[in-house]
């Protein structure tokens, strides 16, 4: 079991590291650096001026003397300066993290909370009217992209009722009700998306819980069918279900970037967009790598839960 | 027990009449929902290919009737251009087809390669291999196909690559799965015994029976890359101009005019909508017939 | 007999119910002290630093920190020579037939850490700007080096007077210094603090920056102006999102907008908020055609004329300005700008006549320059990957479609876009242009003059070289203007960069926002703000 968990913690490491080499290349492949979204703030370019830049930032050596100088600093915990900023990576990525978890947590909430049961009925009522609703209603919540759903709230919010994305964030800390105000509509737009997801799973591994023997053999026995539903099909169905959560954590990212545009919260997310346009590698890459870090414990801590929870496969392939 | 709750085999009626009309039938009667896909993928496709007949006017053509509502004239109304909102979004189906066609197929074929050789081989090629699409997989898609973007520029080649990056670590590891089955069966073995090549082996034997997976994976996949295409749009790193893309249409519109005119906010994204509903429905009803195994959903 | 009747009572009385009557006919136009003015600038300003930037988010968010020697005065619409006012100059005078500038500074200004503003700082902010080889410090961009290239030298004789020497006489250079882009630096703060900070001697102090969200100010209690600034701050709020911006100024949220916006927006949001003060005004913004001129089939004089031509103006107005913007040469024509081209004369340029004709003159030119159906002239259209130009981009592709020409739309992104336009890596394209200052040095030389960094076209005669210089040193004003009229009518002929036109700026406010300046002829140069108040 050891061995087990020691094996994937270092598949883990080396997938961070070739994660850590194809960002660092891949940005590197953009046309135009940091110099010149200097200069076009400038509105010209110098050449010498340039090189001169470029030295000074560091961005005139070899690619692979910049990605181990970065790769040494990461590990140090030292996430650099951002360019476009001069300030330093963490000082700017720092207030911009709680604002995306708070949107995360909420939107992984809401999602939790219609997809399980909406997952639930569905099963149960499996063929009816009902589940067809729920699944056309959940599978919409797929087909739909979430900065458009956040746009088309936004557009009747503001004619209807006059409200608009707050300018400007206010922390939880400060008035919990503004803060959540401020949530509630971009964490029903990711968490939509989300809950489909976690409905469909929901709906299979509740169907194929509900065709087990045992289940039979407790109905037959005559037990209430809400009690057989929730006592034993749905502590069964939780297990994929759980390590589905795990997971959509990370997938939430994709839609929190949009919707943090759309609803003008200052997050993580949305200024990973500004410091890839911005050729701001130190941002990109310090982000990139934390999202992939979050993402690869994630899979590792649901990797192992999944192992310690179900013996089956404790001892299968890798 | 009562005698009915006897579960017994009974033939098909389709068994006995077998036209090609009853069949479609029988399929939207079992099927309401993967009909109802189905209706919404041809409806685009047709859209697609007759975009030019269907539409009113010429997508590109300025004009100035700028910003006008939904009438007669213009069905869907008119951009802060003055283009006709309808034939745009018509016009649009073609790229958004073509994109997620292109980088689908693209993605899936590349990343079904991938598994085949990998899951055939096995030993270190499979381990590196796998090991690389672990490292794709790590990043969440729009990430990915964010920095892709802004790597390669955006055009309409360049959008296609980077959502088919997306795509090729989830085909190699179906594949891969897929083909870690079907190797184990005798008659594999035996061909290798009689001295067939492994190419011949992978190629004649073993790729057909992934067809079946893989055609389900591309109809799954198909949504999501329109849809990763309109993100990529909104956000400025898509298909460019002229070609009247629906996501680029979403992020001019919500920029400046979703107030004065939503037409241009509300008509766009319905079409997406609908769009990646009929290929998810398809997709759905499709994997029920073709793979057993997933079924239950 | 007549009684002696006594005044007295009656004037008591008066008095006694009108003075207290008078400070509420005064009060309509006193100014109030107090409240936050909150807006929303055109982006995220990407330093604080002007002299480091081209971007008005810039100069919009920084110039509240700072002052010039002299600047434009807020109150007059079009800026010219006549309507510089002092600032840290008390007096200045020309010498030496306008080869040497001197200013007298004043005495009562200090840095808003304290210390004391001298002629040093001046000395040293201009040695760096003009890249003087003994400057004590170096810009890491220096768009504007080009402006002082005529001075030798800059002296500081004693701590209130300072003197520019220049080669040649310049008139224009009073003007450069009071540009929003020329601010005085402080000699004893490191450059790279301007980053994201601001000492300066202005009417505000920066109380926070957010980067990337907003930038707030606070009242400077010690501002050398005694009365000013009547606001106790001044925020400036990053919403990205143009529905947003109205939405937030409708509510309330903000007391004005509107940098970047066109008509259509401007009437969106008073149609919500009909109380909303709606101010429409020439800008010095203008969007212009680069033809590559060291690329065929460009060089040919007939294919230049036949793009022109084929852009109908007033499509253009109708289309991608809605209805907002004048037409002119090289310069903005009166009577929002000093330097245009006479009205007469600016309706008979190539886009402003009949479009049917100007187009089937423009069929004939490429005829004859050997396209046609059979070998139509085909190119890239490039442009900046922003709605405002990909807008005007796309109707300009239609416009050549109709005259024969397939051109292909290529966005070019941010980054990028300056760097291929200063190495003429294009065919044709789309560009803004934004003028810091309605003066012909600023904007001849930068634009049009041989070798220029910014002549973006590849532009280079020698006879219009000529004519620069000449017309800088002018003084007779009447003599310049014709000088400089001459020289934007050879432009035009010869297809130097066209100008599809100067679109036109909007802002909405709630009535309560006092003395918001707007000029006419430039929109760099107004936001001091320190004569904004708020009446309520």
């Amino acid at each position: 079991m050891k061995i087990y968990i020691l094996k994937r913690v270092i598949i883990a490491g080396v997938t961070l590291l070739g994660m850590s080499m194809l960002i660092f290349v891949l940005m590197r492949l953009a046309p135009g650096n940091i110099t010149d979204i200097i200069f076009e703030s400038a509105g010209y370019v110098d050449e010498a001026d340039r090189h001169r830049l470029e030295a000074e930032l560091g961005i005139d050596k070899p690619v692979a003397i910049q990605y181990l100088n970065w790769l040494g600093d990461f590990v140090r915990g030292d996430l650099g300066k951002s360019y476009r900023y001069e300030l330093p990576a963490w000082d700017v990525i720092k207030p911009r993290l709680p604002v995306t978890l708070e949107l995360a947590v909420l939107a992984l909430g809401f999602s939790v909370l219609l997809g399980v049961p909406t997952g639930v009925i569905s099963a149960v009522r499996r063929g009816r009217p009902v589940d067809y609703a729920l699944r056309v209603f959940s599978l919409a919540g797929l087909s739909m992209p979430s900065f458009w759903l956040g746009m088309i709230v936004i557009l009747l919010l503001v004619r209807s009722l006059g409200w608009i994305p707050s300018m400007t964030y206010v922390s939880p800390f400060d008035n919990l009700g503004a803060n959540l105000f401020q949530f509630l509509l971009p964490a029903l737009a990711v968490g939509y998306r989300s809950s489909a997801l976690i409905m469909r799973i929901t709906r299979s591994t509740m169907l194929e819980v509900l065709r087990e023997d045992y289940i039979r053999t407790a109905w037959a026995k005559g037990q209430r069918s809400t009690q057989v539903v929730w006592r034993h099909a749905f502590k069964n169905a939780s297990l994929p279900v759980i390590t589905l959560i795990g997971i959509e954590f990370a997938f939430l990212i994709g839609g929190l970037i949009v919707t943090e545009t759309v609803f003008n919260l200052p997050g993580v997310a949305r200024y990973l967009v500004d410091a890839i346009q911005g050729r701001d590698y130190p941002i990109v890459q310090n982000l990139a790598m934390l999202i992939a870090v979050v993402v690869v414990t994630a899979n590792l801590v649901v990797d192992l839960l999944y192992t310690w929870l179900d013996p089956r496969i404790k001892y299968g392939q890798a | 027990m009562a005698i009915n709750a006897i579960e017994v085999a009974v033939p098909e009626r389709h068994l006995a009449e077998r036209t090609w009309r009853a069949a479609v039938w029988l399929f939207v009667r079992k099927n309401p929902l993967g009909a109802l896909g189905g209706l919404l993928m041809v409806l685009l496709i047709v859209a697609a290919i007759f975009a030019d007949v269907l539409a009113t006017h010429n997508p590109v053509r300025t004009s100035g009737r700028v910003l006008v509502p939904p009438g007669a004239e213009f069905w869907l109304g008119t951009d802060n251009l003055g283009r006709d909102l309808w034939s745009r979004v018509v016009h649009g189906s073609r790229i958004s087809l073509l994109v997620g066609l292109a980088s689908t197929l693209l993605g899936a074929g590349t990343g079904g390669l991938i598994g085949l050789v990998s899951g055939y081989l096995g030993g270190k090629v499979d381990l590196i291999a796998q090991r690389l699409m672990d490292i794709m997989q790590a990043l969440p898609i729009l990430v990915l196909a964010l920095v892709m973007a802004a790597a390669l520029g955006p055009s309409l080649m360049n959008t296609i690559i980077a959502i088919s990056v997306v795509i090729v670590p989830r085909a190699a590891r179906l594949i891969r799965s897929s083909v870690l089955a079907i190797r184990e069966f005798v008659y594999i073995e035996s061909a290798r015994a009689m001295g067939v090549s492994h190419r011949r082996v992978a190629f004649r034997h073993i790729l057909p029976n992934t067809v079946g997976p893989f055609i389900v994976l591309v109809t799954a996949q198909l949504g999501g890359a329109i849809l990763g295409e309109a993100a990529l749009s909104y956000l400025g790193l898509g298909v460019p101009e002229p070609y009247p893309s629906w996501g680029r249409m979403l992020s001019i519109a919500a920029a400046e005019y979703a107030q004065k005119a939503p037409w241009l906010v509300i008509f766009p994204g319905l079409a997406i909508s609908l769009a990646v509903f009929g290929t998810n429905l398809l997709g759905d009803a499709l994997r029920d017939k073709l793979d057993p195994r997933l079924r239950g959903s | 007999m007549v009684r002696f009747r006594p005044l007295w009572p009656l004037a008591a009385v008066t008095a006694l119910i009108a003075v207290p009557l008078l400070p509420l006919a005064a009060s309509a136009q006193t100014p109030k002290y107090g409240g936050v003015l909150v807006t929303a600038p055109l982006s995220a300003a990407p330093s604080l630093s002007p002299h480091e930037e081209s971007t008005v988010a810039v100069v919009q968010q920084a110039s509240p920190c700072f002052n010039n020697l002299v600047y434009y005065d807020p109150a007059k619409k079009q800026e010219s020579g006549d309507t510089i006012i002092p600032e840290l100059a008390e007096k200045w005078s020309w010498q030496d037939n306008h080869r040497n500038l001197v200013f007298l500074l004043r005495r009562d200004v200090k840095w808003h850490d304290g210390k004391p503003f001298t002629s040093q700082d001046v000395k040293y902010t201009f040695d760096l700007v003009r890249g003087s080889p003994d400057a004590k410090g170096r810009l890491r961009v220096n768009p504007r080096k080009l402006w002082y290239e005529n001075v030798e030298g800059i002296e500081a004789p004693d701590p209130h007077t300072v003197v520019f020497r220049l080669k040649k006489p310049q008139p224009s250079l009073l003007l450069m210094l009071a540009s929003g882009y020329s601010p005085v630096y402080p000699a004893h703060v490191p450059l790279p603090e301007f980053k994201n900070k601001c000492i300066g001697t202005g009417p505000f102090k920066l109380k926070e920056n957010k980067p990337g969200e907003y930038v707030e100010y606070v009242k400077n209690p010690d501002y050398f102006v005694k009365g000013r600034p009547y606001l106790d701050g001044l925020k400036f709020v990053v919403i990205r999102d143009r529905s947003t911006q109205i939405a937030a100024v409708q509510s309330g949220q903000l007391d004005v907008a509107g940098t970047g916006w066109n008509r259509a927006n401007a009437e969106d949001a008073k149609k919500g908020a009909p109380k909303l003060v709606v101010v429409e005004a020439d800008s010095n913004v203008n969007d212009n055609v680069l033809i590559n001129f060291k690329k065929a089939p460009f060089t040919d004089r007939r294919v230049r004329q036949a793009i022109n031509l084929a852009m109908d103006r007033k499509g253009y107005l109708i289309g991608p300005r809605q209805g907002a913007a004048t037409f002119g040469g090289a310069l903005l024509p009166k009577p929002a700008g000093v330097w245009g081209l006479p009205a007469a004369e600016v309706s008979r340029l190539a886009g402003m006549g009949d479009p049917a004709k100007q187009k089937a003159e423009a069929r004939k030119l490429l005829a004859e320059a050997g396209f046609g159906a059979n070998n139509p002239l085909k190119f890239t259209l490039s442009t900046r990957a922003l709605p405002i130009y990909v807008d005007t981009a796309s109707w300009m592709v239609d416009q050549l479609q109709q005259v024969g020409i397939e051109a292909t739309l290529e966005q070019i992104e941010t980054g990028v876009w300056h760097p291929k336009m200063t190495r003429l890596e294009y065919q044709v394209a789309l560009n803004l242009t934004g003028v810091g200052i309605d003066d012909p040095d600023a904007q001849l030389f930068e634009n049009y003059r041989c070798g220029s960094q910014r002549n973006f076209s590849g532009y280079c005669s020698e006879e219009i070289d000529r004519l620069m210089l000449e017309q800088s040193q002018t003084l007779d004003r009447a003599k310049r203007l014709a000088l400089v009229n001459d020289i934007d009518r050879k432009l035009q002929a010869d297809g130097a960069r066209p100008v599809l036109g100067w679109g036109k700026q909007h802002w909405v406010m709630w009535p309560h926002v006092k003395g918001w300046a707007v000029h006419e002829n430039s929109i760099y140069n107004v936001s001091r703000r320190q004569d904004v108040w708020m009446a309520k």
